[in-house]
């Protein structure tokens, strides 16, 4: 499964984009609409979505969410639009990444790349114990997360946020420390990292105003308390 | 953009026409006024009281001598009609007080009580004759240097009896009066320009409260308005204003949507040919060389179009505030020196530089990465990047061994779409023209300022100030 479903409403883009990614390796496809590609995406799952923003009838927020209801599969949105509202709601439906068209193809090979890297290291290994956080349990060889014994379901994106802060207990990472380690950016946006700590919030903390687990410390980052 | 800064300039200009033009020269030119029409009033009023004061006091007072004088006049004759009369005692007899002394002319003698003598010297010749011709006579005469009234009353022919009559207490009556209204006069000037002063500036507060909005304003605040109920009087002027700025931020705002509008309907087209460029780039090697340098042309166009939206796009953002966020700023230099395929061993941290500031990390990101790519593109790549501190803030400094910049551009190469003469030597028009512009923005939009100098041994050295927050 190395596939990649593009969704998007503009037939040049669509084109160019899987003719770039089919140059860069990937098995791309492409659909105009999002109820298109949610059927797709249920017949031939992809590995990898890319979705606009814009798209006629189901808009690509509501798309990402229905994509989200069903599994973690990596969503990456390709937009023109750049405001912090855009971003942050997109992110909120369940994207992992967001990237500003006009996205260059290496770009984005980079980012499709470090997507499926991500996904690897959700798989179960056996090499690491289970770590647990009061009553909190993540379980890196079954690539699952536990509260209070209940399974919590978690995108590959929000498992590997969560690895990364569980790997140090008690310390504190930063928000470019996090960019690099989970998303591999070297310059990027903080917001990707706010937004996934919210969403990593609202489902392993009781009360999210209060978070007991995912701290975070002004100024400076996040910290995995345990 | 350029609409902005007329929007700009035309508060600053409002905003100085309102300070320090109308609120000191109208406030000093009604309180002369003020003080003027008061002087001239009270100093009015003053000389006519004084006038009429002085002559009714007069009157008054050359009435009782003049009646004095004939009283005494009465006792002079009836003594004189004694037989053989000694006149002296008779002189003597009179109660003349302090002030008047009496003498009498008979038969060109004169006679005079021991204490007047001397005294004859102030009666006028000319009315020596009058009262010889047996007219009685009042006139203000000089006595000694002190004013006086002469009265001759003619008893018989060949004698006159005079009595000199000394005003000096009438005098230092008038004077008096005349120092009182004087003062009078002045303290009421005086209390006018105080009154002037107070009014003027009661009337000015209001206009006061337009010279700071116009200054919020010139400083980016748009939505700085006033209050249309606070002044009824200056209604038309608070609608007015208020109209005005609103005019103003929204035709700023349209400007900037449409910038960012423009440059967001370009991004879609942009990308089909982004990625169609690079699948023809792909294929480079199986193309004939024709064919393979025209796609070399639209690659490299596609990536400078590519870059000049984006920097329209961050231009358009021109007055929202940093976003400021603790930021690890050697760090990030080194980062930018990576992506741009600079050694990050080029960035040195001056002692005593704090690693974390507090600045917008995307703004000073691309900061650094244009002054970076500014150097590479005409300065043959940056010789030294140094963080550091001055005395108020924090000082970026980006260094090269190229040409330099001479002085006469140093100023506008931080202007919109001015490339390097350098450049144009070289026929390499790949900068969007924009970069530095934004250098300059971004140091703004913290409070700070960009410029350029020579560096010591040749090259330029671009620096970027920002001052320290420390909330």
């Amino acid at each position: 499964m190395t596939g990649v479903l593009v969704i998007e409403d503009d037939d040049r883009i669509r084109l160019s984009l899987v003719l770039a990614l089919e140059d860069e390796g990937y098995e791309a496809r492409g659909v105009a609409t999002a109820e298109e590609g949610l059927v797709e995406q249920r017949s031939r799952p992809a590995e990898t979505v890319l979705v606009d923003l814009m798209l006629p009838g189901v808009d690509g927020f509501e798309c990402i969410r229905r994509l989200r209801r069903h599994d973690g599969v990596p969503i990456v949105v390709v937009s023109a639009r750049d405001d912090t509202h855009d971003i942050v709601a997109a992110l909120e439906a369940g994207a992992d990444d967001y990237l500003v068209k006009p996205v260059a193809i290496k770009e984005l090979s980079a980012r499709l790349r470090a997507l499926r890297r991500r996904a690897r290291a959700a798989e179960p290994t056996t090499d690491m114990p289970t770590l647990v956080f009061g009553d909190l349990e993540i379980v890196p060889d079954a690539g699952e997360v536990r509260l209070r014994g209940t399974p919590v379901a978690v995108t590959r994106t929000e498992f590997r946020l969560l690895c990364e802060l569980a790997q140090h207990p008690g310390r504190i990472l930063s928000r470019q420390q996090l960019l690099q380690r989970v998303w591999d950016h070297t310059v990027g946006d903080e917001r990707l990292v706010d937004v996934h700590v919210g969403r990593l919030r609202q489902k392993i903390e009781p009360d999210t105003a209060k978070p007991r687990h995912l701290l975070t410390v002004r100024g400076l980052g996040y910290k995995l308390q345990r | 953009m350029s609409r902005i800064a007329t929007v700009r300039r035309a508060a600053a200009v409002c905003r100085t026409a309102l300070r320090p033009r109308v609120t000191a020269g109208l406030r000093t030119r009604v309180t002369a006024g003020f003080t003027a029409g008061a002087l001239a009033l009270s100093t009015s009023i003053a000389l006519v009281s004084y006038q009429v004061a002085r002559s009714s006091l007069l009157a008054e007072r050359e009435r009782t001598a003049v009646r004095a004088a004939y009283l005494d006049a009465t006792v002079v004759q009836s003594g004189l009609a004694a037989d053989r009369p000694d006149i002296l005692e008779i002189l003597r007899s009179l109660d003349t007080g302090g002030n008047r002394r009496a003498v009498l002319h008979r038969d060109g003698e004169w006679y005079a009580r021991n204490l007047d003598a001397g005294v004859t010297s102030a009666i006028p010749p000319a009315l020596q004759q009058l009262a010889h011709a047996g007219e009685p006579v009042v006139q203000r005469v000089r006595a000694g240097g002190q004013p006086a009234l002469v009265i001759g009353v003619p008893l018989a022919p060949g004698t006159t009896f005079y009595e000199v009559d000394s005003l000096i207490e009438l005098q230092n009556t008038l004077r008096v009066l005349a120092i009182v209204l004087t003062l009078v006069a002045l303290s009421t000037a005086v209390a006018a320009a105080a009154l002037g002063r107070h009014a003027t500036g009661y009337v000015l507060r209001p206009l006061g409260r337009v010279t700071d909005a116009a200054q919020e304003i010139t400083d980016g605040n748009l939505t700085a308005r006033l209050d249309p109920a606070a002044e009824p009087d200056l209604a038309r002027l608070t609608t007015s204003f208020n109209g005005m700025v609103d005019q103003l931020s929204a035709r700023m705002q349209r400007d900037r949507r449409f910038a960012a509008d423009v440059s967001h309907e370009l991004r879609s087209p942009l990308q089909t040919l982004e990625a169609a460029a690079s699948v023809l780039a792909r294929r480079r090697d199986r193309l004939d060389e024709r064919s393979a340098t025209a796609v070399d042309l639209v690659n490299a166009e596609v990536a400078r179009f590519q870059a000049l939206v984006n920097d329209l796009i961050e231009l358009a953002r021109s007055d929202q505030p940093a976003d400021r966020s603790p930021v690890d700023v050697p760090d990030l230099a080194r980062q930018v020196c990576r992506t741009h395929g600079v050694s990050p061993e080029l960035v040195t941290v001056e002692e005593g530089t704090e690693r974390t500031w507090l600045v917008d990390r995307r703004r000073v990101t691309q900061l650094l990465s244009n002054l970076i790519e500014n150097a590479q593109r005409h300065g043959g790549g940056p010789s030294a990047v140094r963080v550091g501190t001055d005395p108020d803030g924090y000082l970026l400094t980006v260094e090269d061994e190229g040409p330099g910049i001479r002085p006469e551009d140093r100023e506008v190469i931080f202007d919109r779409f001015v490339r390097g003469r350098a450049a144009h030597v070289r026929g390499a028009g790949d900068g969007t023209g924009l970069g530095l512009a934004l250098v300059a923005q971004h140091a703004a939009a913290h409070g700070g300022r960009a410029g350029v100098t020579d560096r010591p041994g040749g090259g330029a050295r671009f620096h970027v100030h920002l001052p320290r927050r420390d909330t």
